[in-house]
C-alpha cells in the first residue's frame, strides 16, 4: 500500500463463530433471493430465502406473531418451540439453506423450520410400471419418500441414520434399516463408503451408487435402484439396507445380486405359477437380448449349414441383396435401433410417438428395399430390442444392451466360439463383481437352494419361510406360514 | 467375511476339471485299448482313481488341513523344495496348454480350416488369463456357472435311444483291443481322469464345514458317470469296431443331432466344451501359480500372472495339428499322472518327517 499501512486481510470464518446478523448477511452476500427484514413491533431482524420458506406458513406463524410482539415479549416468544437456538455460525447458515428461517433479537440467532415442499406429488414412476399393484412411486423430497416408506411399516423397529454428501450441495442422505434382521456390518460398511465420499455434488442416486460400489469399471450395476415403495418395502423386510438421497427419485437397495434386477414387485401379486412364468420369461428375454442377434452374425457368416433348408433360401436371397458382410450390417442395424430409442427418450412426448413410427417402420422397410439390410436381420434386432425392455431394471437393460455390441463382435470374428468365449468373458467377470463383500452370482455361486425359490422363480408364500442368504441376517426366518 | 469352500462347489470344480478335450476320444480309448465292454474296465479305473484321492485325504487328515507347500517345507529345506516347485509348475503349464490347444485344434478342424489356430488360442489364452488373475473363490464361483452352461448337454443322450443297440456291446469282454491289453494303453484310458489331484490346493481354503473330500469324490463321481454314459452311448449307437476307428467319437454322436429347426446342431453344442477345458487349464495354471508364488511370496499375483500366460502361449506352438497335440497330450498326462500317485505317498511321508510350521497357513 502507498502509505505503508498493512492491507487488513479478512479472514473467513470457520463456522464456529455466534451466529451474529452481520456475519450471516456477510456469508449470504450476493444471494439475491435472500431476504432480511426488520420486523416492525419486537425489532428482530429476520433472515430467509424466500423460495425454500413455506411464504404463507411464514407469515402467519412467525412474521405476524412477531410484528404484534414487543421486545419484551420477543425473547419469551423465541425461548420455546418452534424455535430452535443456533449453536454457532455454520449450524445457523445450515437451517437457512435448508427452508428455515432465522431470527435475531440482536443477541442470539434462533431457527425456525418452515421448508417448501418443492417437487411434484407422489404418481407413477414413469420408468418403473406394472399392472397390477401399487401405482405411487418415489419423488425427489426426501420428506415425502419417507414418508411414503413409513406408511407401509409402522414400526419402530425402522430405524434411520441421517448423513450428508456433497461439500457443496450439503445433500441430505437418509438410511433405512430394519433393526434385528438387517446385518450391522452392512450398516457399517454402508455408512462408511458414503460418508468417505468427497464430492462437490451428486445430482441422482444412481450416480452415488458408482461412487460406493466395489466394482466401479464393471458394465453392470451392482446396487438396486427402484423408484416403487413396495420394491424398497419388500427389501426392507428381506434385511436389506435402503438409502434415500434427496432429490433422487431413485432408492438404493443393498446388498444386491444380479438376478434380483430380473424380478419385479408385481411377481408376487399374481399366483405363484404366473409369477414364475414370468420370470422365466425374463431369463429367456435376458438370453435372447444378448446372444440372438450374435447367433445371427455368427451362423450366416461361418455356420451356414446349421440352417434349416426351408428358410436358407429365404435367408440367401434376402442377403444377396446386401453388400455388407453380416458382421457390419448387424452393427449398422443395432446402432440404428440404439439411435432410434435414444432419441425417443429425448424427445418431446407429441412427436415422439410419430417420430417412433416413422423410424421403426418406414425406415426400416425402406432399409430392407433399399439393401442395406435383409429382412431377417431386421426381425432378430427387434426381438433382441423387445426382449431388453422385458428386463424391469432400466441400467441392466441399458448395461446388455452394451453387452450385444461385444457379442456380436465377437462372433462375427471366431463364430459360435467366440459368441460363447465372449459369455465366458462375462461369467468371469461376474464372478469377480461383489456387492458390500457378498457375491454378485448369489445364489448360483454360492449355490443357496433355497434362495433360488424366489430369485430364478417365485415359489409360493408358504415356501418362502427365509430371508434371502444375501443379507446375512441375523433372523433369518421371514415367515412361519403352515402347509 | 473369508468364507471357506463349500463342498458342493468342490463337487462341480472337480467335474469341470477332470471334463476336458481327452472326453471326445474316450469312447474309441476304451475300444482300442480295453476291448469289448471295455465300460466295466473304465468303472475299474475310476475306483483306482478313487484310491488315489484317499490317498490325498490321508495326506489332508495327517497334515491337519494344511497347505501341501507348509507340510514339505516343513520337513525338507525350501533351497532343496524349490526346484521341484519350478518343474511341478512347468508340467502343470504345459498340461494347460497342451489341453486348451488340442481343443482349439478340433476347432479349428470342424469350422475354421483355413485360420491360424494360434490366432484362436491367443483368445483361448485370454479368458485364462482373465480366471487366473481371480482369487480362487472367483475362480469357483464361475465354474458353478460355467458347470450349469454345459451340463445340459447331458439331457442330448435320450436321442440316441432310437439307434442305440445292447447287441453292439457284444457278449465278449475285453476283447479286440488293437495292440492287446499293455499298461501304456490303460493309462492312456486313465488320464480322462487327470484333474482331481488338484483338490490338494484347495486344503487352505477348507475347514471342518467344507467336507472337501465328499466334495472330491461327488464330483469324480459324477465324471465317472458322464463319461460312463458317453462310452455307453458311443458303444451302443456305433458297432464296436466303428468305435476303434473313429478319432473323435463323441463328436461323431453329436453330428446325428438333427433337429426341424436347427441343422449341424455340433456346431452350436460343440463350443460349450470350452467351458470345461478353460476351467481345466486356469486350475492347472493356478497350480503352478500357486507353485511359483511359494518361490516369489513378495511378487504379487498380477504380475506373475501375464509371464505365466506367455508361457501356455508359447508352450501352445510346439503341436500344430492335433496328431502332434495327442502327443504332447500323452507326455504331459501320463507324467502327470505319475506325480498324482507319487505325491500323496511323498507328502505323508513329509508329515511325518515334519513338524507343523508356526503360522501354517
Amino acid at each position: 500500500m502507498a502509505d505503508g499501512k498493512r492491507m487488513d486481510t479478512k479472514t473467513e470464518p470457520s463456522g464456529k463463530e455466534k451466529p451474529t446478523l452481520s456475519l450471516v448477511l456477510d456469508e449470504l452476500k450476493d444471494c439475491v433471493d435472500c431476504i432480511h427484514q426488520k420486523l416492525g413491533g419486537s425489532g428482530a431482524d429476520l433472515v430467509y430465502f424466500a423460495a425454500i420458506v413455506d411464504n404463507n406458513a411464514l407469515q402467519r406463524d412467525l412474521i405476524g406473531p412477531l410484528s404484534q410482539a414487543s421486545p419484551e415479549q420477543l425473547a419469551e416468544a423465541l425461548s420455546g418451540a418452534p424455535y430452535s437456538s443456533a449453536k454457532d455460525l455454520e449450524a445457523c447458515i445450515s437451517g437457512i439453506m435448508n427452508g428455515g428461517a432465522a431470527v435475531f433479537d440482536g443477541q442470539d440467532a434462533y431457527l425456525f423450520d418452515i421448508p417448501k415442499q418443492v417437487g411434484r406429488t407422489i404418481e407413477q414412476s414413469e420408468t418403473e410400471t406394472i399392472i397390477t399393484g401399487p401405482h405411487d412411486g418415489f419423488v425427489e423430497s426426501l420428506e415425502e419418500n419417507l414418508g411414503v416408506i413409513r406408511k407401509r411399516i409402522r414400526s419402530a423397529k425402522l430405524k434411520t441414520i441421517a448423513l450428508e454428501i456433497g461439500e457443496i450441495s450439503k445433500a441430505r442422505i437418509v438410511m433405512l434399516y430394519v433393526e434385528g434382521i438387517v446385518n450391522d456390518s452392512f450398516v457399517k460398511m454402508l455408512s462408511e463408503r458414503i460418508g468417505d465420499i468427497e464430492i462437490d455434488g451428486v445430482a441422482d442416486a444412481n450416480m452415488l451408487v458408482q461412487l460406493i460400489d466395489e466394482n466401479p469399471n464393471s458394465v453392470f450395476p451392482q446396487y438396486l435402484t427402484t423408484e416403487r415403495p413396495d420394491a424398497v418395502i419388500s427389501k426392507l423386510l428381506g434385511g436389506r439396507i435402503v438409502v434415500i438421497l434427496d432429490g433422487s427419485p431413485s432408492v438404493i437397495c443393498a446388498p444386491t445380486s444380479f438376478l434380483e434386477f430380473f424380478s419385479s414387485p408385481d411377481d408376487y401379486y399374481q399366483r405363484w405359477p404366473i409369477g414364475t412364468a414370468l420370470r422365466i420369461l425374463r431369463l429367456i428375454g435376458f438370453i435372447i437380448t444378448i446372444c440372438f442377434t450374435a447367433f445371427y452374425v455368427s451362423v450366416t457368416t461361418f455356420h451356414y449349414e446349421m440352417i434349416p433348408h426351408a428358410m436358407l433360401l429365404n435367408l440367401a436371397e434376402s442377403r444377396s441383396r446386401v453388400p455388407f458382410p453380416p458382421l457390419i450390417e448387424a452393427l449398422l442395424m443395432e446402432t440404428t435401433i440404439e439411435l432410434l430409442r435414444e432419441a425417443g427418450a429425448r424427445l418431446p412426448t407429441k412427436i415422439g410417438q410419430t417420430i417412433g413410427i416413422v423410424g421403426g417402420i418406414v425406415i426400416g422397410q425402406a432399409a430392407v428395399q433399399a439393401g442395406f439390410t435383409s429382412n431377417i436381420l431386421i426381425i432378430a434386432v427387434a426381438i433382441s430390442a423387445i426382449a431388453s425392455f422385458v428386463i424391469p431394471s432400466y441400467i441392466m437393460s441399458a448395461s446388455l444392451r452394451l453387452i450385444r455390441f461385444g457379442l456380436i463382435i465377437l462372433a462375427g470374428v471366431i463364430g459360435n466360439l467366440g459368441l460363447i468365449m465372449g459369455i465366458g468373458l462375462l461369467v468371469i467377470h461376474m464372478a469377480g463383481v461383489t456387492n458390500l463383500g457378498t457375491s454378485y452370482l448369489t445364489p448360483i455361486a454360492p449355490a443357496k437352494f433355497m434362495d433360488i425359490l424366489d430369485t430364478l422363480v417365485r415359489g409360493p408364500f408358504w415356501a418362502l419361510k427365509k430371508r434371502p442368504t444375501i443379507s446375512r441376517s441375523p433372523n433369518p426366518v421371514r415367515t412361519k406360514i403352515k402347509r | 467375511m473369508k468364507e471357506k469352500l463349500n463342498g458342493f462347489h468342490v463337487a462341480l470344480l472337480i467335474y469341470m476339471i477332470e471334463l476336458d478335450v481327452t472326453v471326445f476320444t474316450l469312447p474309441r480309448l476304451v475300444a482300442s485299448e480295453i476291448g469289448t465292454n471295455g465300460w466295466l474296465g473304465f468303472l475299474g479305473l475310476s475306483l483306482l482313481a478313487m484310491f488315489n484321492i484317499w490317498l490325498y485325504r490321508l495326506v489332508y487328515k495327517a497334515g491337519q488341513g494344511r497347505s501341501v507347500f507348509d507340510i514339505a517345507e516343513s520337513a525338507l529345506p525350501k533351497a532343496l523344495l524349490y526346484p521341484f516347485y519350478a518343474l511341478l509348475a512347468l508340467l502343470w503349464l504345459s498340461v494347460a496348454a497342451f489341453a486348451g490347444k488340442s481343443f482349439i485344434l478340433i476347432f479349428q478342424t470342424l469350422t475354421f480350416q483355413t485360420s491360424s489356430p494360434m490366432l484362436i488360442f491367443a483368445v483361448y489364452c485370454l479368458l485364462v488369463y482373465a480366471l487366473l488373475t481371480k482369487d480362487l473363490y472367483s475362480i469357483v464361483k464361475a465354474s458353478t456357472v460355467f458347470f450349469l452352461l454345459s451340463i445340459w448337454m447331458l439331457v442330448l443322450s435320450p436321442y440316441f435311444f432310437r439307434e442305440w443297440s445292447l447287441d453292439r456291446f457284444t457278449s465278449f469282454f475285453f476283447e479286440g483291443t488293437k495292440n492287446g491289453h499293455s499298461i501304456e494303453g490303460i493309462l492312456h484310458v486313465y488320464t480322462v481322469f487327470i484333474g482331481y489331484e488338484l483338490c490338494m490346493f484347495l486344503f487352505p481354503y477348507s475347514d471342518a464345514k467344507t467336507k472337501l473330500f465328499k466334495g472330491v469324490f461327488a464330483g469324480h463321481a459324477f465324471i465317472t458317470f458322464t463319461n460312463l454314459l458317453t462310452i455307453l452311448i458311443s458303444f451302443g449307437f456305433f458297432s464296436f469296431e466303428e468305435v476303434k476307428i473313429l478319432e473323435f467319437p463323441v463328436i461323431h454322436t453329436l453330428e446325428f443331432i438333427e433337429m426341424p429347426f436347427i441343422n449341424r446342431v455340433e456346431n452350436l453344442v460343440f463350443p460349450f466344451f470350452l467351458f470345461s477345458n478353460l476351467v481345466s487349464s486356469v486350475m492347472f495354471a493356478f497350480a503352478a501359480l500357486s507353485g511359483i508364488r511359494r518361490m516369489l511370496p513378495k511378487v504379487s499375483q498380477k504380475k506373475l500372472v501375464p509371464p505365466l500366460i506367455a508361457v501356455i502361449f508359447m508352450l501352445g506352438f510346439l503341436p500344430t495339428t492335433f496328431r502332434q497335440a495327442a502327443k504332447w497330450i500323452d507326455i504331459s498326462y501320463f507324467t502327470e499322472t505319475g506325480v498324482a500317485f507319487a505325491l500323496p505317498l511323498v507328502l505323508l511321508m513329509l508329515v511325518r518327517l515334519g513338524k507343523p510350521s508356526k503360522g501354517a497357513s
